[in-house]
């Protein structure tokens, strides 16, 4: 692409997204959404193939349509309540609303249909944007409101812990795995929301850092699908052997950093006399470790039969920037003695 | 006296009567322009007879259909449940992994035929035929029949002569569209045994939210006559991109991930009998191909 117009289009992201985080009116905070969804939309169709303009068409639509409640949920409260303040939101439903949009805009089950298919349609570069980035500004909005409906929270989080594992389980596909890792991963975001918003700021870091190493383990594979990564064994033997521990972090296995939020908020939602939730959630993790273990299996645990054609991966250097991905693994694996910091920080 | 008239009117033939006075409407499309819709689900085949019927008169109610259907719904359903315990798509990961050949289409049986769809140039009005049986042992099918590349006398069409057969689209609990994921493959293997006739293979992908209704992606398949069988072996980097036959100038690999079905066309101009006898379809892993796209891909009109 163009330098010029990657630039403007990657200025536009850092603008849409500082845009609502600086918002206390919903109108600016509704500009910075839209400016972030047409900033991303040049980047995700970049490619002209049809799969690509596919992902940017969904992704439109599905955002279109949270920016249009959005903004129709806040003329509503501006309405019932006579002011546009992010912050002191009082009337339920315009509450509801604005997290039912919030959600659609995040991903968040049962609003996740569009997820897959469009982290399916696009290179690992743009989905990995998708994932992080895109998700700042609608959470930042989720975590000012003062939300009351507590049942409502409950259920979105329960349901996409829900649908994050059970959709994880049928795919192939390693771009699709990852969209539904990151339907799971807000779930539990969601789940604590409400009592303890720094806990889901934690939540949405650590989580940010895992899918970053996992984005970029499978960039440098240049791996679309499992079998793809099956032959990593001999071109990345260092990777190929972090990589279980990068997934295992995603799974929320102690003693990696991915455990820390999972810890923390179960522990919240026991406090708040949430045992059932909180089970709940515990036992649907399982089942996406069974898919990031599954990842595991095929990459490292198993030596595929299939070797490479040719010697050229040995050869040949690549061509990749490894740093981010040598910083981004080591906080994914090593930051949990962190815990007693980030209990006393986070949990006030 | 024009009130007379309505009161007289029942009120079936009522709605009737603005049913058709819709149906009348003029098209605003040019002549030139022949009307086609552009929903999929509502083509109706050329050749078909037009379906005169009111929406209510199409209802067709059949109660142990109906219960048959049911179980056979949620028999699929169940299925689709159960399979994800397994793996994903019902076959667990190491044979995912281990996995380089995967036959899809095979004809054992009369229930194999079922998976096909014949048509030819007849239903434009056309002359040519085309008939698919189960060859003999029933290992095989056969495909036989005769082209003819007289056009039809409808005053508009130039060129004819065409048969083709397609694979129907699998369909997976409720009528839902199910795609093939051949992304773990990378060649298509056919074992065929034809009469020297060029064939072209079509793939159709899944074109609902991206690319246009019949974009196909398409190769040749050169059969060689005589007794001998064929080994086929198409590299998916060849396959190209036509749209209604025309190859676009667009072209881009074709994503495995979403393959609706595959077809058979003849086309070759020459008039006269066929036959095509295919043992089975498959796909498999090449590792000693690694070409990702076999036609350049360039810039049209780049900035000077």
């Amino acid at each position: 692409m163009n330098p010029y117009i990657l630039s403007i289009l990657l200025f536009g992201l850092g603008l849409g997204t500082m845009t609502t985080f600086a918002s206390s009116h919903w109108l600016l905070a509704w500009m910075g959404l839209e400016i972030n969804t047409l900033a991303i939309i040049p980047l995700m169709a970049q490619h002209h193939h049809p799969r690509a303009v596919e992902a940017a068409t969904k992704y439109f639509l599905a955002q279109a349509a949270a920016a249009a409640m959005l903004l129709f949920a806040s003329t509503t409260n501006a309405w019932l309540t006579g002011q546009w303040d992010i912050q002191q939101m009082t009337h339920p439903f315009p509450i509801t609303m604005i997290t039912l949009a919030l959600a659609l805009k995040v991903g968040l089950a049962p609003l996740h249909a569009w997820l897959p298919e469009v982290l399916q349609g696009l290179d690992l570069t743009t989905g990995l944007i998708l994932s992080t980035w895109q998700k700042l500004a609608p959470f930042s909005l989720l975590l000012q409101m003062q939300t009351s409906n507590s049942t409502m929270l409950i259920l979105l989080g329960l349901a996409s812990t829900l649908v994050g594992g059970w959709g994880g389980l049928d795919q192939t596909q390693l771009r699709k795995i990852l969209a539904y890792s990151s339907i799971a991963h807000l779930g539990w975001m969601i789940l604590v929301m409400q009592f303890s918003p720094s806990l889901s700021l934690l939540a949405l870091m650590t989580y940010f850092i895992m899918t970053f190493s996992a984005f970029l383990v499978f960039k440098l594979n240049k791996a679309t699908n499992i079998n793809s990564l099956a032959s990593s064994w001999a071109k990345m033997p260092v990777i190929t052997s972090l990589t279980p521990l990068i997934l295992l972090s995603l799974g929320g296995l102690p003693p990696l950093t991915g455990f820390l939020p999972k810890w923390l908020i179960l522990q919240e939602l026991t406090k708040q006399a949430l045992p059932l939730t909180a089970t709940l959630a515990a036992l649907t993790a399982l089942l996406s470790l069974y898919f990031y273990l599954r990842l595991c299996y095929a990459m490292t645990l198993t030596m595929s039969p299939n070797n490479l054609v040719g010697t050229a991966p040995w050869r040949l250097p690549s061509f990749q920037l490894t740093l981010p991905l040598a910083t981004t693994t080591t906080m994914t694996i090593l930051l949990l003695p962190l815990a007693p910091a980030a209990m006393t920080l986070m949990t006030i | 006296m024009s009130l007379q008239k309505m009161t007289r009117l029942r009120p079936v033939r009522l709605l009737s009567s603005i049913h058709q006075q819709q149906l009348l409407l003029p098209s605003t499309t040019a002549l030139s322009v022949p009307r086609r819709s552009v929903i999929q689900g509502e083509y109706r085949r050329p050749g078909q007879p037009r379906e005169n019927k009111l929406p209510w008169q199409k209802i067709n109610f059949d109660f142990s259909k109906g219960l048959q259907g049911i179980k056979k719904h949620f028999a699929l359903l169940k299925k689709e449940f159960f399979d994800r315990w397994v793996g994903p798509q019902g076959k667990p990961i190491l044979e995912h992994m281990l996995e380089q050949n995967r036959v899809i289409w095979e004809f054992r049986g009369p229930e194999c035929l079922e998976q096909w769809t014949l048509s030819s140039d007849r239903e434009i009005g056309g002359q040519s035929e085309i008939y698919l049986k189960l060859g003999k042992n029933t290992n095989t099918c056969f495909l036989y029949g005769t082209l003819s590349s007289v056009p039809p006398r409808d005053g508009e069409t130039r060129y004819s002569g065409y048969c083709t057969m397609r694979s129907k689209q699998p369909l997976a609990a409720f009528d839902r569209k199910e795609h093939y994921d051949w992304t773990s493959f990378n060649t298509l293997h056919l074992r065929v045994r034809g009469d020297g006739r060029p064939w072209m293979i079509n793939l159709a992908a899944e074109t609902y939210f991206s690319h246009q209704k019949d974009d196909i992606y398409s190769y040749f398949l050169y059969t060689r006559g005589g007794p001998y069988w064929q080994d086929v072996k198409i590299p998916f980097s060849k396959f190209f991109l036509t749209h209604r036959g025309r190859i676009q100038d667009d072209q881009h690999p074709v994503w495995l991930d979403k393959v609706n079905t595959i077809g058979f066309t003849l086309g070759d101009k020459a008039d006269g009998p066929f036959q095509l006898e295919i043992d089975f379809i498959g796909v498999c892993k090449d590792y000693a191909h690694t070409e990702e796209f076999a036609y350049e891909v360039y810039k049209r009109n780049p900035e000077v």
